[in-house]
């Protein structure tokens, strides 16, 4: 401040402000105390309990679960499934999102409800729909059965529900993204000489990278957490086609608590990393734009 | 390099864009597209570039000679200065001026080296070699103009095309930004249209001004000749502020605003309506009549704060007008809300014919 007088007026604003932005503590309280107590009753303690169920009667035992050949088959599938319909979802989602995106074409808005019907649909619905069609006495059951090709009770099945459950996550991450960045960076850099492949992966990709990662992540959780689908078409065949949720049921089932809670816990570490993940990609991104000003800041000092 | 567009019309579904438009760009001219929003300018200049297809039955779009209609958007080799920048959000201010000699084929790509002395050259020209390693969202909206301008320029284009290049920016920097393009024209000579709805802005900037209305040519000539000599309504009323008048021609007389004057380009017998232009500058102000033809106001609003006093004013016949007069012939004059004055037109424009 260059002037003495132009400081006085502002000496009682901070206290005034408060007064007139902020609640009364004791409604602050209640607020802070409900959500917080909501997060403990319907995360920690469920996170708390599956861990406690798991390492119930040790190390020794929870380990043991991991040596059972259907466990460590369920586990197998799980990451099979994923490694097939993740890539897949990924390559469906961001095709979806750059014609919904970056491109004016009729029926958009049938294709933007199309893409979301597997949110809207229930899982266990969407399973038998595939029974339906693939299943002994499906519409393609007989073909399928005359050329010795099995897909419900067989992985193939649970890999195709798998992607139907999963197709919404990257395209719906994307959509709003690309539709606010528009189309201009990709007209500057076809002006530029760019051609259409190189403008995807030099303008459009790293534009959305981070939430494309973010949605990779989604997809990938639910892939290997989906029950009501998988279970549907799986044929619950052990050692074969139970994937890791469905394991934890045929375990609970059988009143085998701690292998059941052992393999939960897989997911619940899965969900945690998942969350971890997710926080530092956007700790990345903004790491990078803090480290870019630094560095301007000091060659500019320096010059 | 010069521009020919020939009869190039645009429809989107059924809003006319544009409506048979033709323009030439000689070699090394610099040429403003002047109109209000919605006159079609930017949708001239997106077609010329290559980013738009004009309708079918269109003419060619010669650049020095060679139709380019066909050709692909990055085959034109034009320069294009987006009106939000579009800078590559997620690039260096180097990688983007970078951007366009990096995607080249590998036979015409510059070395690295080539590419590093000739980025930071171009930096050097934009006076922003400094900043060669921020970001897009670190700069200033004046520097991203500038990042822009040398993204275009490195991939030595022989038409550089701006839309609405200082639209963005706030009065002082375009001011700056307006001498500094002017002066980097005048250096590197390259053909450039740039598109504006800021009449000051084209004045000052354009060797030509080519003033659009509602998808047509209105006018095209240097910025004197469309601002001393409009050919019709729309660019006398676009370009300055102007009072208007509804008139009559009647015998060789225009009559407005309770005035008569000879107007001597009208010899038909038949009375026909007339709109009369005045500008605020060419309206004399005085406290008594002085002998000229002049006609009776009251001043209703009085604004000073400026180099010239702008002061409004109700004409006895009813219509509202604007006077400019000088600080020091406003002090002369004396005058203040209320106060009656005389208004004598130096020069009038007239237009025959209903408003248009």
């Amino acid at each position: 401040m260059a002037t003495g007088t132009a400081t006085v007026p502002t000496s009682g604003a901070p206290a005034q402000q408060r007064v007139a932005t902020t609640e009364p503590w004791l409604v602050r309280g209640m607020l802070t105390v409900t959500a917080l107590g909501f997060l403990g009753l319907f995360l920690l303690m469920p996170l708390v309990g599956v861990f406690a169920q798991a390492l119930a009667k040790g190390w020794g035992v929870y380990l043991q679960s991991f040596r059972d050949p259907d466990a460590l088959a369920a586990i197998r599938l799980t990451l099979f499934t994923a490694a097939v319909a993740v890539p897949m979802s990924t390559a469906f989602g961001l095709a979806a999102a750059w014609a919904i995106g970056k491109f004016q074409f009729r029926g958009k808005n049938v294709l933007i409800t199309l893409i979301d019907l597997p949110f809207t649909v229930s899982p266990v619905v969407a399973g038998l729909v595939f029974v339906l069609i693939f299943g002994r006495n499906g519409w393609l059951g007989p073909w399928l059965q005359a050329h010795g090709i099995q897909i419900i009770y067989a992985v193939p099945g649970i890999v195709l529900v798998t992607l139907f459950v999963t197709f919404p996550f990257v395209a719906r991450e994307l959509i709003p993204l690309m539709q606010a960045q528009g189309t201009e960076e990709e007209e500057a850099a076809r002006v530029l000489g760019a051609s259409g492949w190189h403008t995807f992966w030099r303008v459009t990709l790293p534009n959305v990278k981070w939430a494309l990662l973010y949605g990779v992540i989604l997809c990938n959780a639910r892939a290997m957490g989906e029950f009501g689908a998988v279970s549907v078409v799986s044929g619950h065949i052990r050692g074969n086609t139970n994937t890791m949720p469905l394991q934890v049921e045929i375990l609970y089932n059988d009143y085998n608590f701690v292998a059941a809670f052992s393999i939960a816990s897989l997911l619940a570490v899965l969900a945690l990393v998942t969350l971890v993940l997710k926080s530092v990609f956007e700790w990345k991104v903004a790491r990078q734009l803090a480290l870019a000003e630094r560095i301007e800041d000091a060659e500019e000092s320096l010059s | 390099m010069s521009i020919a567009v020939e009869h190039i019309s645009k429809t989107f579904g059924r809003f006319v864009a544009l409506d048979d438009v033709s323009l030439t760009v000689d070699t090394g001219e610099l040429v403003a597209l002047l109109g209000p929003s919605g006159s079609g300018k930017t949708t001239l200049l997106r077609i010329i570039a290559g980013l738009e297809q004009p309708d079918r039955g269109s003419g060619p779009i010669r650049f020095h000679d060679e139709d380019v209609a066909q050709c692909n958007v990055g085959d034109r080799h034009v320069g294009f200065v987006f009106q939000h920048y579009a800078l590559f959000r997620h690039m260096s201010v180097f990688e983007n001026v970078a951007f366009g000699l990096r995607v080249r084929p590998r036979k015409l790509r510059p070395s690295k080296a080539a590419i590093k002395t000739k980025v930071h050259r171009l930096l050097e020209l934009v006076q922003l070699d400094f900043l060669a390693n921020r970001y897009p969202n670190q700069l200033s909206g004046g520097q991203r103009q500038r990042v822009a301008l040398a993204r275009a320029l490195a991939m030595e284009p022989k038409v550089l095309l701006l839309d609405e290049p200082f639209g963005a920016l706030d009065a002082k920097v375009r001011q700056e930004l307006r001498r500094w393009l002017r002066r980097l024209h005048e250096e590197i000579h390259v053909t450039s249209v740039f598109v504006t709805h800021d009449q000051d802005e084209a004045l000052e900037l354009a060797d030509r001004v080519l003033v659009m209305n509602a998808g047509r040519i209105e006018q095209v000539g240097t910025p004197d000749e469309v601002f001393h000599h409009p050919r019709t309504q729309f660019v006398m009323n676009f370009l300055g502020q102007v009072n208007r008048f509804h008139g009559r021609l009647e015998q060789g007389k225009v009559h407005f605003a309770s005035l008569s004057l000879d107007w001597p380009n009208h010899d038909s017998v038949r009375t026909q309506p007339a709109q009369v232009f005045v500008r605020p500058h060419d309206c004399e102000v005085d406290v008594c009549r002085n002998g000229h033809s002049c006609f009776q106001a009251t001043v209703t609003h009085v604004h000073s704060a400026g180099p010239n006093v702008r002061l409004e004013l109700r004409a006895e016949s009813g219509e509202s007008l604007c006077a400019e007069v000088s600080q020091e012939r406003y002090r002369e004059l004396g005058v203040a809300v209320g106060s009656q004055v005389y208004i004598a037109p130096r020069e009038v424009k007239v237009f025959a014919g209903e408003a248009g």
